[in-house]
């Protein structure tokens, strides 16, 4: 019979750690991760060698990247192993640790997510298949596309879509680990440069360096290991998915972020209402629009209005990107999406300090990749 | 995404209006573009199943982006990047003639039509197929 996360063995986010998101530095990767990873360790106050399987989300490294890292908290034989899933790779890391708890693999696992820009290989430009305008669209001109469509259709201004990056540089001025830390006008915003259609150089996520870890536990480790049961934050939902043909739909974007979040909050037994804070793949501004709509945060064509009444500001309903997100604190790719769990488990603790989302009890953590794919996860207060 | 050629040789034919050269599934009746023979996107039939079919290079305007920043090879900025949804079915991307976004706006319908392009890898000049607003029939 098949079973989802939450009819398995329960799994806890016990451990957070991260090294500051920044711009390409000389850094060695290996700095980066193991930065993430010792301060997880501290943070949960357990040791290396309770860890019994590491998965790095990785994107940009290449081959092999985990046991050149891992290797110096003390070589312990544990099965290790890359995850790469274009931006939701930090995302799937955190799952695939997950599922080896919960399903009683292990007792305790880590995700690691670490990426140092550099040039990439792109498996979709191998298919030998070309496209029309394949030279001409990269990321934002996609996104860009997409938001002149939605500012069309639903009558919004560039200005609304611009109001989500005042909102996330504010929350990363706050964020001692955000590549940007200092509050925007939405002058400054607007100012440019113009990079694609209405997006400025400040409505694009920073792509830098960075690591982010989070140690997943099961019951049996919180009590054999002492950990504090009341910073062990329950992970209730984790979903994967991959876009599909959908007949009559403009944006295959939302749609796909519509039914992998449908399918988390059924796992979850949640609605949108239930959600304190939300951490989602605002590369673009458009996108944070776009994904808060499709996660039914709010209606149809809605979501520059949720901006502008303060509903998604920390304090508000559900926060949205609470850390900065993409926007603010960065997109170093292979970190992303576990440094999203680490921010949420932070937030579900209390202990997010001037960041802090009020009476924070659930939050959901998105990520979408190229490809596409569509990672979410569900977090929950220890009770 | 870099690219090893800008050929778009395979992708439209000129006799004598531009027609896209897309593709339909004989199993489920899918058109797609651009063109592929691995399997239908939409119910996994094989490529057996697989024909060619051509596209009228005609549509409607559905989004649109002047892009000002750009790194590619004998590509100039700025360009305008249209989303045109042909009368034949599919939604395509293509570059538009018109180098930024003065005087389109969604609904214009528009026309494929085949300009000199960006240079290839060798830097070869070579021919593009792009769309263009059609003009208003009187």
């Amino acid at each position: 019979m098949k079973k989802t996360l939450r009819e398995m063995r329960p799994v806890y986010v016990v451990g957070i750690g991260l090294h500051r998101y920044q711009r390409m530095s000389e850094t060695p990767y290996v700095t980066l991760g193991l930065t993430a990873v010792r301060e997880a360790l501290r943070d949960a106050n357990i040791e290396w060698r309770a860890v019994e399987s590491a998965y790095t989300g990785t994107a940009l490294l290449g081959m092999a990247a985990s046991r050149p890292m891992l290797r110096y908290l003390g070589a312990t034989g544990i099965s290790m192993a890359q995850v790469e899933n274009a931006s939701a790779s930090g995302s799937t890391a955190v799952r695939q640790a997950c599922l080896d708890v919960a399903s009683g693999l292990t007792d305790v696992s880590i995700a690691v997510g670490v990426d140092k820009p550099g040039p990439v290989a792109m498996a979709p430009a191998k298919t030998n298949i070309r496209d029309l305008a394949g030279r001409y669209v990269v990321p934002f001109t996609h996104f860009a596309l997409l938001a002149n469509e939605y500012m069309n259709r639903y009558a919004a201004t560039a200005e609304q879509v611009a109001a989500v990056a005042v909102k996330n540089n504010r929350n990363g001025a706050n964020n001692p680990y955000a590549q940007r830390q200092k509050a925007v006008t939405l002058e400054e915003v607007l100012a440019g440069p113009q990079i694609s259609g209405a997006l400025t150089r400040l409505q694009c996520c920073p792509v830098g360096e960075g690591a982010a870890a989070a140690i997943v536990a099961s019951d049996d480790a919180i009590e054999k290991l002492g950990i504090n049961r009341a910073r062990a934050v329950r992970v209730i939902a984790s979903v994967s998915r991959s876009e599909r043909v959908y007949s009559g739909a403009k944006n295959f974007d939302a749609e796909l972020t519509r039914e992998t979040v449908a399918q988390a909050y059924e796992q979850a037994q949640i609605s949108p209402n239930d959600l304190d804070l939300v951490e989602l793949h605002d590369a673009f501004t458009i996108e944070e629009l776009l994904y808060a709509e499709a996660m039914g945060l709010c209606g149809e064509g809605e979501g520059a209005r949720m901006i502008a009444s303060g509903a998604a500001d920390i304090g508000g309903d559900c926060a949205i990107s609470a850390s900065g997100g993409l926007l603010a604190m960065g997109h170093p790719i292979g970190p992303t999406g576990a440094g999203q769990v680490v921010e949420i488990a932070r937030q579900l603790r209390g202990e997010a300090g001037v960041r802090q989302q009020p009476n924070a009890r659930i939050g959901l953590a998105h990520m979408v990749g190229v490809g596409a794919v569509c990672v979410v996860h569900i977090l929950q207060k220890a009770a | 995404m870099p690219e090893a050629a800008a050929s778009q040789s395979n992708l439209y034919s000129v006799s004598p209006d531009p027609m896209l050269n897309g593709g339909y599934c004989r199993a489920c009746g899918y058109v797609f573009f651009p063109p592929q023979n691995y399997g239908c996107e939409f119910c996994g039939a094989p490529p057996e199943k697989l024909e060619p079919k051509s596209l009228k290079g005609e549509g409607v305007l559905s989004s649109f982006a002047t892009v000002n920043l750009h790194q590619g090879q004998g590509i100039e900025t700025p360009f305008t990047v249209g989303v045109i949804v042909l009368d034949d079915g599919p939604a395509i991307r293509a570059v538009l003639t018109h180098k930024t976004d003065q005087g389109l706006k969604i609904g214009d319908r528009m026309r494929a039509v085949v300009v000199g392009g960006a240079d290839d890898a060798r830097g070869a000049p070579t021919n593009e197929l792009r769309f263009a607003k059609q003009e208003t029939r009187r």
